[in-house]
Order: structure tokens, then C-alpha cells, then sequence
């Protein structure tokens, strides 16, 4: 069955916003209400407020998946299947969306560009690699979106269909050992790049920065974490040493 | 060694239980006592896909989990027990005496639920069914992971 024209890019433009209105009570279930609604606009009158409603009850997954979900419910939804079936399939569908993005993204795609970045600028190919970096990655997320976004769609209610997939199981079994080659790669090209003589102060500067960080991390445990301080101080250093210039 | 938890989850199967608990407890079966999902091929099929493939699902109904308990309680490997809502939890304890414990690990919102926890949401009547619970011996603690604090049942109910 065909979508309302238009719907399905719509709904892909508002999947970009899901995480927008996070919180514990629903997780991302506002958002995945908001991402499904232009698919159920063709829905008779009695039934398109009620799948609006369910459509943001509480779900949570991987980001980059929820399309798939959204594209399932909103199927299910139109093939007419019984309410309480639509919230199990919802149900069901966050673990596995949830481990096999973690998989697919945080633990593959992601790291294994970054190695491969990371490697490249050690090499001399600077910011060459970096808006490379931005464009090979971000094809490789829309597109993981859009293909998920359809699968939903399509396959509605049997959307297990789509996630047994071969194409799928063959990345998950490349981008692993990839990932791990790539990053493998990276460290001892970024360690000698790193390892450029750096005047006194900045050896100083390093190491005083990094006794207040672990002061911090002491002091405010519960509101600060490795990872945001490592981000925000490269923020800073990104920004300091482009005005330095 | 038997099952190392027992635990009430309305998402089932997910990272939280797979890696979370899973990894520390060194935990080589699942066990998912759920009456539709027992006796639902897309669901079990779903649930299935969250779970590396050394570790091995079982699903039952309360009446089948009630027959199979001794045979989880004497296996030599480590397992988890997982239901998805309160009244599946009340069932089995009451089938199954050996259950002395549940970890409410995820209850999420729905309509009529209050906030209890950041993890936990029960409407009155579910908050009722837990102190019951625990009034005829079963330990019942909140604790979403494993290096969180278990929260007793006076703190949530």
C-alpha cells in the first residue's frame, strides 16, 4: 500500500528532531508521535487521534533506527490491527532497535570512521579528512535512517522480516572487525603525530589542565563525566587555536 | 547455580538486562515469563534478536514456568528471570513459593501511572499488589543496574 504523498520524507525530516523532547516519563515517545503523525493523516476520523496518542507513548531505542518503528505502527495502524497489538509490537521493538544500533553505529560505523579520520590527519591529509570524515558519515547515517524509516513501512507488524535481512547481518559482521582494524590503525600514526616537540608551557598547561579535570570529576561526580569534559575542553582548545592563529 | 535475578521489566529484553546484568552475572540463559508473548512467534522472534547468540531465551506462560522451575533452579549454568508487569510477577510468586525475590528494574509510563522512581511508574492498585508481596516474605527492591542502589520497597510505594 502506498503512503499519503510526501509523508514518508516528512516523517524522516521530523525523525531528526526525536530526541528533542527526551525526558524519563516518555523517553522518545513525543517525538516518535510527532515523526508518525504525517503517516496516519489518511486514517478515518474516529481512528487517526487514537494512533496519534499511541504513537507517543513511551518507546525508546537507538535514534537512528526509531524510523523503523515509527514506519511499523504506523503500517500495523493503517492494516487495521488491534490496539493493544500495535503497543506490544512498540514494546518489542526497543531492545533489539536498541542493541543493534549500539552495534551498528556507536561500535561500528562511527568509531571505525573516526579511526579511519584520525589516521588519514596523521598522514598529512588534514582538514581534507575531516569534512570527509562529516560527508561519508552522515551518508551512511541517512541513508540508515531512510532504509529503516521504508522497512517499517513496508513490512508493518512482520517487521522482523527486516531486520533478518542479509545485507544487515553481513554489516554487522564487517563493521566490527573493521571498526577494530581502523582503530587499531589509527593509535600508533596519532600517537607520533601527537608526538611533535611542545614547548614547557604547554607540557605544564597540559598537566595542570588535566589535575583540575580530575578535581572536578571528584568534586562533581554526579553532574559531570569524562566524556562532556573531554568534549567541552576540545571545544574550547578548537576555538582558542583558531583565534590563536 | 541457578537464576541470579529476578526481575519485573516492561521492555523484556534490552541492554540494560543483556549487558548491564547480563555481563557481571555471567549469565548464559534468559528466562521471559510472559503469558502473550509464550505464545507469540513475531514477539519471541523479536526478543530474541536483543540477545548475543550464546545465550539462550526460554519463554513460558506463568502455568508453564510454574512446571519448569525446578529444572532452572538445579541448571548448573546462571540465568535471569524476567516478567514483563506486576500481575505476571504476583502470579508466579504465588504458583512458585521458591521466589523470594524481585528487582523492579523498569515499569514505564502509561496512563494512571505515577511517578515513583525515574524508572519506575505504578498506579495505586500496582503499588498495593507490590507491598502485598512483599508482606508475604518476598524481597521486592528497585534497582534499574546493577551499580545503582537497590531501593527498599517503603522508599517507592
Amino acid at each position: 500500500m502506498a503512503p499519503l504523498k510526501g509523508a514518508l520524507g516528512r516523517a524522516l525530516l521530523r525523525l531528526f528532531a526525536v530526541q528533542g523532547s527526551y525526558n524519563y516519563e516518555r523517553m522518545l515517545g513525543v517525538g516518535v508521535g510527532v515523526a508518525e503523525e504525517p503517516l496516519l493523516r489518511d486514517l478515518a476520523d474516529g481512528k487517526y487521534r487514537p494512533a496519534v496518542a499511541r504513537g507517543a507513548h513511551f518507546f525508546n531505542s537507538h535514534p537512528y533506527l526509531t524510523g523503523l518503528a515509527v514506519g511499523a505502527a504506523a503500517r500495523a495502524e493503517h492494516d487495521g490491527a488491534p490496539p493493544d497489538q500495535i503497543e506490544r509490537l512498540r514494546e518489542a521493538l526497543c531492545g533489539p532497535l536498541g542493541s543493534l544500533g549500539d552495534r551498528l553505529v556507536w561500535a561500528g560505523w562511527l568509531p571505525l570512521l573516526s579511526g579511519l579520520t584520525i589516521a588519514a590527519i596523521a598522514l598529512g591529509a588534514g582538514w581534507f579528512a575531516v569534512a570527509g570524515f562529516l560527508i561519508v558519515y552522515n551518508i551512511g547515517h541517512v541513508a540508515l535512517r531512510w532504509w529503516a524509516l521504508n522497512a517499517g513501512w513496508t513490512y508493518g507488524a512482520r517487521v522482523s522480516v527486516a531486520l533478518h535481512s542479509p545485507m544487515l547481518q553481513k554489516a554487522l559482521a564487517l563493521l566490527g572487525p573493521a571498526m577494530a582494524f581502523a582503530v587499531g590503525f589509527a593509535l600508533p600514526l596519532a600517537a607520533r603525530f601527537l608526538a611533535v616537540p611542545f614547548p614547557r608551557w604547554g607540557q605544564l598547561a597540559a598537566v595542570v589542565t588535566a589535575g583540575l579535570v580530575f578535581l572536578a570529576l571528584r568534586w562533581r561526580s554526579d553532574r559531570l563525566n569524562g566524556l562532556r569534559m573531554a568534549l567541552g575542553l576540545s571545544a574550547v582548545a578548537l576555538v582558542v587555536g583558531l583565534i590563536w592563529q | 547455580m541457578s537464576l541470579a535475578l529476578y526481575r519485573i521489566d516492561d521492555r523484556l529484553i534490552h541492554g540494560q538486562v543483556v549487558v548491564g546484568w547480563g555481563q557481571p552475572l555471567h549469565v548464559s540463559f534468559i528466562v521471559l515469563v510472559d503469558d502473550e508473548v509464550s505464545s507469540s512467534d513475531w514477539e519471541q522472534d523479536l526478543y530474541r534478536m536483543g540477545v548475543p547468540p550464546q545465550i539462550e531465551v526460554i519463554f513460558a506462560s506463568v502455568d508453564q514456568a510454574a512446571q519448569l522451575f525446578s529444572t532452572w533452579q538445579t541448571d548448573e549454568r546462571v540465568g535471569i528471570l524476567l516478567v514483563g508487569d506486576i500481575d505476571t510477577a504476583v502470579a508466579l510468586a504465588a504458583r512458585v513459593p521458591q521466589v523470594r525475590r524481585f528487582n523492579v528494574g523498569g515499569v514505564h509510563h502509561r496512563t494512571g501511572r505515577k511517578e515513583r522512581l525515574r524508572f519506575v511508574y505504578l498506579t495505586d492498585d500496582e503499588a498495593a499488589k507490590l507491598r502485598d508481596l512483599a508482606a508475604r516474605g518476598v524481597d521486592v527492591t528497585a534497582q534499574d543496574v546493577p551499580t545503582a542502589r537497590a531501593v527498599p520497597i517503603g522508599e517507592f510505594t
